[in-house]
């Protein structure tokens, strides 16, 4: 059988996998699996909360794709800003996000960043920069171009993470603020995560290249692919990117080869894959593959994981009981925060149907 | 004061702020060393240097998206669209996301842009350089829709739309730019946005309009006077979005008639919300229909000369409509 999207010994790698790993302090690489540990957890978590009718709407979750996730995110400096899609609530874990805050925006509580209004896998967070994102794909990168642009103008050594899935390298959005990055010499990474299908279309389909980084060659800025089921491999990369972002050098798009374990979302049973194809992937779980590698340099013991999911269970049912506990928006909050000033008056006198001026002569 | 031209003041009005903060800046294309397409940013690329005045690549979307972000981290971008017609590769960042960001993210993040906007036809341009599109966005909350008619409110009006903490789309009328002069104070001021101005006063008939189309319903007043002995009282809307209705209620409550006038298609323009609201909140007061004169719904506008009279607002036109009202 083909293996979509298959990056084994297919991946033109710039980047010596190997010599990072020597490199790395085993704080990092612990650090690294701890944090997919915690993502599959709270998103696995989520699922079945969502499964259970405990919040509405609908839910994008990253399972499978840990290594990119949690590769291209760990250890941002607070300023650093992170422009989402749809399929990376768990950034806002990465970077810090209260936990509850997270789940409370999953329930649509008051408490949530957005008090409410984004769908449940739109969560932003304004103190650390994490923009709140919409559906309407490529807009986030774009978004934060500015970003990257006000860091720039500000002369800060602040950076801008984009992640987009490899549906968004078709619009012709997504290669405007490639290009406009390139252009300017942002402070930018573009990290498009593919995992092989936008929705139900493969990869295929969306472009005729076999490696998403060639597309920067058109912009004038450094394009890596690499397996994005190898966490180490997706941190060094980004390691690289960062720091010629820090450092004025400009952008980089890094393309991360992945799968992701269910549909599109929570509605979505994905059926237009081939089970054998999963189960692939599935073979390639980055997590236990990180587990064998931890293990033969005595980094990583049952008794050690048995505690970090003890600990983050708990973090995870404080913060369900949190949003639980949080109060539900009353109904005319939505006329709160459509400008800097308020409509409520006018919106709630328009209600009563009531003439302003009647015939006085 | 001196004797100023509508893009002197819009000029003006940006050398001002970019002097008075260092975080406005302003991009899009050929605003640098060209001056812009109708010079509104000449002279800014030579005073503050090539970071404050970007000629951007050739792509609308990015220009309103970058601006977005930028002003998210405490800048005050003003983006620069040449011609409204060229703003649809931008409709994803301007409805979806500058008007949207604050709402969706409680009040926590927002995006202070003033989106510079050049509308409007009668000068030849044929169908992708003529159209008025206000409706595009007054019908997105979350954008502030401005169209000032005068120097004197371009100028006030940029200065407190650059230092607003909304989105705002600033929709200037081609025709405008060097038709009308007047005077205008060399000193800072703001014209306060959201409110509409009485231009005329009258008691007969009330006459709303804005931008260029407002300059043609005062001509068409004096005609009135001049012909009939009306008093008509024109209303410059001034905002598009949110709008000041107690402005227009209040002249049609004192004179029982109302006209609207604007250059943009008739169905769903601003005169079927102005009308509209005339009939749910003074219907008791009217004494005869109220009449739009307003562009027909083709596409706007067809650049053989005779065509484009046809569709867009006259003097006569608009005297017609008013004469009309009268005779009821």
């Amino acid at each position: 059988m083909a293996i979509a999207n298959d990056p084994v010994g297919n991946v033109p790698t710039k980047v010596s996998v190997e010599e990072q790993r020597k490199k790395l302090e085993p704080a990092v690489v612990r650090r690294l699996y701890a944090y997919m540990l915690k993502c599959r957890m709270m998103e696995e978590r989520i699922r079945t909360l969502y499964r259970q009718g405990k919040f509405t709407g609908n839910y994008f979750s990253a399972v499978g794709q840990e290594a990119t996730e949690v590769g291209a995110t760990l250890d941002l400096l607070p300023e650093d800003a992170i422009a989402p899609s749809h399929r990376n609530f768990v950034t806002n874990l990465m970077k810090g996000t209260p936990l509850p805050l997270m789940f409370a925006h999953l329930y649509g509580r008051k408490t949530s960043p957005d008090q409410g209004r984004s769908a449940p896998a739109h969560c932003g967070y304004a103190p650390l920069n994490i923009i709140t994102p919409s559906s309407t794909i490529a807009a986030q990168l774009n978004i934060g171009t500015g970003i990257a642009l006000a860091y720039k103008m500000q002369h800060k050594q602040n950076v801008v993470v984009a992640l987009s899935g490899e549906g968004s390298t078709s619009l012709g959005f997504w290669h405007e603020a490639v290009n406009f990055a390139g252009v300017l010499k942002l402070p930018m990474i573009f990290v498009v995560e593919n995992n092989g299908y936008a929705e139900s279309v493969p990869v295929a389909l969306q472009t005729a290249v076999q490696d998403m980084s060639i597309k920067a060659q058109a912009y004038g800025i450094p394009g890596v692919t690499v397996d994005g089921n190898d966490v180490i491999a997706v941190y060094a990369a980004m390691r690289e990117a960062i720091e010629l972002a820090r450092s004025g050098g400009g952008a980089t798009l890094l393309e991360c080869k992945t799968y992701r374990w269910y549909g599109h979302s929570e509605i979505d049973a994905a059926k237009y894959r081939d089970p054998a194809e999963l189960e692939y992937w599935k073979s390639r779980d980055p997590i236990p593959a990180m587990e064998r590698y931890l293990e033969a340099d005595q980094l990583w013991s049952e008794a050690w994981k048995k505690e970090l999911t003890a600990d983050f269970n708990r973090e995870i049912d404080e913060a369900i009981a949190f949003a639980e506990g949080s109060p539900i928006p009353e109904g005319d909050e939505a006329l709160d925060h459509v400008y800097s000033f308020s409509i409520r008056e006018r919106e709630l006198e328009r209600k009563t149907w009531s003439p302003k001026f009647e015939r006085t002569f | 004061m001196a004797i100023m031209t509508y893009i002197d003041a819009i000029n003006a009005a940006l050398h001002e702020e970019m002097e008075r903060d260092p975080g406005v800046f302003v991009l899009g294309e050929d605003v640098g060393k060209m001056g812009g397409a109708f010079r509104a940013t000449k002279g800014l690329l030579e005073k503050f240097g090539s970071e404050r005045v970007m000629d951007t690549p050739l792509a609308e979307g990015v220009i309103i998206s970058s601006a977005i972000g930028a002003a998210m981290m405490g800048m005050r971008p003003v983006p620069e669209i040449q011609f409204v017609d060229f703003i649809t590769p931008a409709m994803d960042a301007l409805t979806q996301q500058a008007a949207k960001l604050r709402y969706r993210s409680a009040g926590t993040q927002t995006c202070p842009i003033t989106v510079r906007v050049c509308y409007g036809g009668n000068v030849g341009g044929g169908l992708s350089h003529s159209q008025s599109n206000t409706s595009w966005f007054i019908h997105c909350p979350g954008l502030v829709v401005v169209a000032p008619s005068t120097p004197y409110d371009a100028k006030g009006m940029l200065k407190a739309a650059i230092r607003d903490d909304n989105p705002v789309m600033f929709f200037e009328h081609k025709k405008l730019y060097r038709s009308v002069k007047e005077e205008v104070p060399d000193t800072d001021y703001t014209v306060p946005l959201l409110k509409a101005a009485i231009r005329r006063q009258g008691k007969d008939i009330t006459a709303i309009s804005y931008g260029y189309t407002m300059q043609l319903t005062l001509q068409a007043a004096e005609q009135m006077k001049k012909k009939h002995n009306v008093d008509v009282e024109v209303v410059d809307l001034r905002t598009l979005a949110p709008l000041d209705t107690d402005t227009f209620l209040e002249s049609v409550a004192k004179t029982s008639r109302a006209v609207i006038i604007h250059e943009d298609n008739r169905t769903l323009g601003i005169g079927a919300e102005v009308a509209a609201t005339i009939a749910e909140q003074a219907f008791d007061c009217l004494d005869a229909p109220i009449l739009r004169v307003t562009a027909p719904d083709v596409p706007l506008l067809p650049a053989a000369a005779e065509m484009e009279r046809f569709c867009v607002i006259s003097v006569e036109k608009i005297v017609m409509a008013l004469e009309r009202t009268m005779a009821h």
